[in-house]
């Protein structure tokens, strides 16, 4: 049993901070570390736990803001975006202090407005340098580095070594033109890459780099640098990995490659129980559902993406001492509700909050669910209370994803899943999550093969959430379906691609209703990142059908009055796809 | 004499037999044009090869999204029996919480139109949602255009008010 439990722990420090500024200095740094020690021990007493990244005890008053430019090819202006990034992740390693602006493009939306957040709620004055400004950058910032690690340019998989080396070595990344930049700011080479890796496969060269660095490379994190392949790269995650002295590297979990899956297999065994893989898989080498499925089956925390940005400077923000996480619950737990012979939808947009529609128009004109990481509780907390401030009344929170990170439950093994879930448990408490969303790539996805849970799998989830009103599965649409003691356990019975006309996803809807046709039906859809409100309303309101679109804590009630839906798992005959 | 008139009309007879079928206008391989057709996503790309034999039709689909690809066979013969085809999955719409079910045998009647221009299924199938089995029919109309290089194909599924319309284009030679 944990000695702490994190929603405490947490609760303490805020209590604890608010109370240690009153104090004098010696006093305060005392009060500081035994406050410290209380989060390490809280969080080291947790089964299953990793250390929390290093968090300030405020906000800065001061930070810099660097923009960066909109090319990230190999041949524009990585070589300069990998330096700034390198040097955020040192310059930030004890104290919040740089924050890349990244271009408008960037798939993650919430670039800016959590700027914005951070100015109002937590009072920081951010300096804004020139775009891609790296000379002003190391003249602020180069005293955080001890000297520099050389990338080859005609060894694209080298940027992924000097990352790995910059952590170690406390470094920044640099390409050949920009040496004399490096050392114009003081800093000497301390590794150079050029000309070692040519001509070698990315097993040889990473297999190179375990034998140099590994040894002192982090057990609680492993950077998979991937995504974007060929000429683009966008390794917006590098800093927190340069930060915590991550082992980085695009290895493949593909069978197609067994010198890569081999490694990597033997690599990520050698990590802490429970610890964090972040980043993304490679888009030219393996499939997302191939490598959540192999760091799952080692019981390890998936955090995605790639080019998530600033969690270096975002990991270290508290939480003001005046907030704590309220979701917006329509019914309380024990409530009992009725359902009527109509048809019922409810949405839940996921991964929405980050790279979706949040920041859209429309949010707040139906009800609408959203998906939270519940992995940011440690690695982005500040993200998380914006969200959690900026909720309109008919925003409601879910839990994902199946667990504490991102992972597949059919591929976790039977004596790691409690403690993981023990984790997720206390994630759902602290964010006030009365709803865990499960979702298994292990054998298929929403093109073949199945998503759905068998039996004992399910019985797992019931007996490790005794407080949740209900469970969602799927991505795709799936088929497993329960209730027990009026908690329900629903697939979605729709997926909204992103690029479907409104006009046959109302027809899908539709013939939805017509194959369902006692009421009550219960429809649960899942909105796909992107779509934004606006469409799913225009799809709503031009079905022929009467519907009523409900919260999801309202639907779970609904559909634990009235079980119209059959109760089935994962059969035998389920078509089975191991993610070519 | 009488026996020869009806051996050289019985030869006439097979060779525009084989002739007409040979040239079925519906035979060769097709390839989705993705802006002239229903959205058919998740799917990226639909192939369909279309062999006749006399009334032996074979319809080999393959659709495909990135490195994830289904690949299905459907063998009929155009009459009056009704057609068994076994089959395990049914890719048609992986939006809708729909799967294959009840014995997994569809139950297709085929007929020529138009002197071979047309071929008409219609196809009798259980499919499974959350609240269990549901017949339903689809009728599939597959017409091959004047010149010989467009093949439309429109789909009626008794559940679904919006008929589908995928248009392909000829990828070998008529």
């Amino acid at each position: 049993m944990p000695f702490f439990r994190l929603p405490f722990a947490a609760t303490l420090i805020r209590h604890s901070a608010l109370v240690i500024r009153r104090f004098r200095p010696r006093v305060r740094l005392a009060a500081l570390l035994m406050g410290h020690c209380a989060l390490v021990i809280a969080h080291s007493g947790t089964a299953g736990a990793q250390p929390l990244p290093h968090r300030a005890e405020r906000a800065p008053e001061h930070a810099v803001i660097i923009p960066l430019s909109e090319n990230w090819r190999m041949d524009g202006d990585i070589p300069t975006n990998v330096l700034l990034i390198s040097l955020q992740g040192l310059a930030n390693r004890d104290a919040p202090r740089v924050y890349l602006e990244y271009p408008t493009h960037w798939q993650w939306e919430i670039v800016r407005p959590l700027v914005t957040f951070m100015e109002k709620r937590h009072g920081t004055q951010f300096e804004r340098l020139g775009l891609n400004d790296a000379d002003t950058a190391l003249a602020r910032f180069a005293r955080h580095a001890k000297g520099y690690v050389v990338w080859d340019r005609e060894v694209r998989t080298s940027v992924n070594v000097a990352f790995t080396a910059a952590g170690v070595l406390d470094a920044i990344v640099v390409s050949e033109e920009l040496i004399p930049l490096a050392e114009k700011h003081g800093l000497k080479k301390v590794e150079d890459l050029r000309g070692i890796f040519r001509g070698k496969s990315d097993f040889e060269i990473y297999s190179w780099a375990v034998d140099r660095y590994w040894d002192r490379c982090s057990r609680d994190y492993y950077a998979v640098l991937g995504g974007h392949a060929g000429m683009e790269m966008q390794p917006g995650v590098a800093d927190f990995a340069v930060m915590q002295r991550a082992f980085c590297a695009d290895l493949s979990a593909n069978p197609k490659h067994p010198e890569e899956l081999a490694l990597l297999t033997d690599l990520l065994k050698r990590q802490n129980p429970a610890s964090t893989v972040i980043g993304w898989h490679s888009y030219a080498k393996d499939t997302e559902g191939q490598h959540t499925t192999l760091t799952g089956s080692l019981g390890l925390k998936m955090e995605g993406l790639h080019n998530l940005p600033n969690v270096s400077y975002t990991c270290q923000i508290p939480l003001t001492p005046d907030f704590q996480f309220k979701n917006n619950h329509h019914v309380a737990p024990d409530e009992k509700l009725e359902a009527k012979p109509k048809v019922y939808i409810a949405a839940l947009a996921t991964d929405a909050m980050g790279i979706g529609t949040w920041t859209k128009p429309g949010r707040g004109e139906i009800p609408y669910g959203w998906q939270v990481l519940m992995g940011w509780l440690r690695l982005n907390p500040v993200a998380l209370q914006f969200f959690y401030e900026d909720k309109s009344d008919n925003d409601y929170f879910v839990g994902g994803l199946s667990g504490p990170g991102y992972m597949y439950p059919k591929s976790i093994p039977a004596d790691k899943f409690p403690p993981l879930m023990a984790t997720a448990r206390e994630f759902m408490a602290e964010l006030d999550l009365r709803i865990l969303e499960i979702m298994d790539y292990s054998e298929g996805n929403r093109h073949l093969g199945n998503t759905d849970l068998p039996k004992e799998l399910v019985d797992r989830y019931y007996a490790e959430f005794p407080d949740a009103i209900g469970f969602i599965n799927g991505y795709g649409t799936a088929r497993t379906f329960d209730l027990r003691d009026g908690v329900p356990l629903i697939s979605y019975d729709y997926y909204l691609d992103v690029n479907r006309p409104v006009d046959e996803a109302a027809a899908d809807l539709e013939e939805l209703i017509q194959l369902n046709p006692v009421r009550p039906y219960f429809m649960l859809i899942h909105i796909r990142e992107s779509n934004t409100i606006e469409k799913v309303k225009n799809i709503l309101s031009s079905l022929s059908e009467e519907v009523e679109v409900v919260p999801v804590d309202t639907f779970m009630k609904l559909a634990a009055s009235q079980q119209t839906y059959r109760t089935r798992y994962q059969t035998e005959d389920d078509p089975i796809d191991l993610n070519p | 004499m009488t026996s020869l008139l009806r051996i050289l009309s019985f030869v006439t007879l097979f060779q525009l037999c084989t002739l007409a079928h040979a040239a079925s206008p519906l035979a060769g391989t097709w390839r989705i044009v993705p802006e002239q057709s229903t959205d058919f996503t998740p799917w990226r790309t639909y192939d369909l090869t279309i062999t006749v034999d006399g009334d032996d039709v074979t319809l080999d689909r393959r659709l495909a999204w990135g490195r994830r690809a289904y690949e299905d066979q459907t063998s009929i013969t155009v009459g009056p029996d009704v057609n068994l085809v076994p089959t395990d999955f049914w890719p048609d719409n992986r939006h809708i919480g729909a799967y294959l079910g009840g014995d997994k045998t569809q139950r297709i009647s085929a007929t020529w139109l138009d002197d071979g221009r047309i071929l008409r299924l219609s196809n009798d199938l259980v499919l499974e949602t959350q609240q269990g089995s549901r017949a339903v029919n689809i009728l599939s109309d597959y017409k091959v255009s004047a010149n010989g290089r467009q093949l439309t194909l429109i789909q009626l599924r008794s559940t679904r008010n919006k008929p589908t319309v995928y248009v392909f284009e000829r990828v070998d030679t008529p």
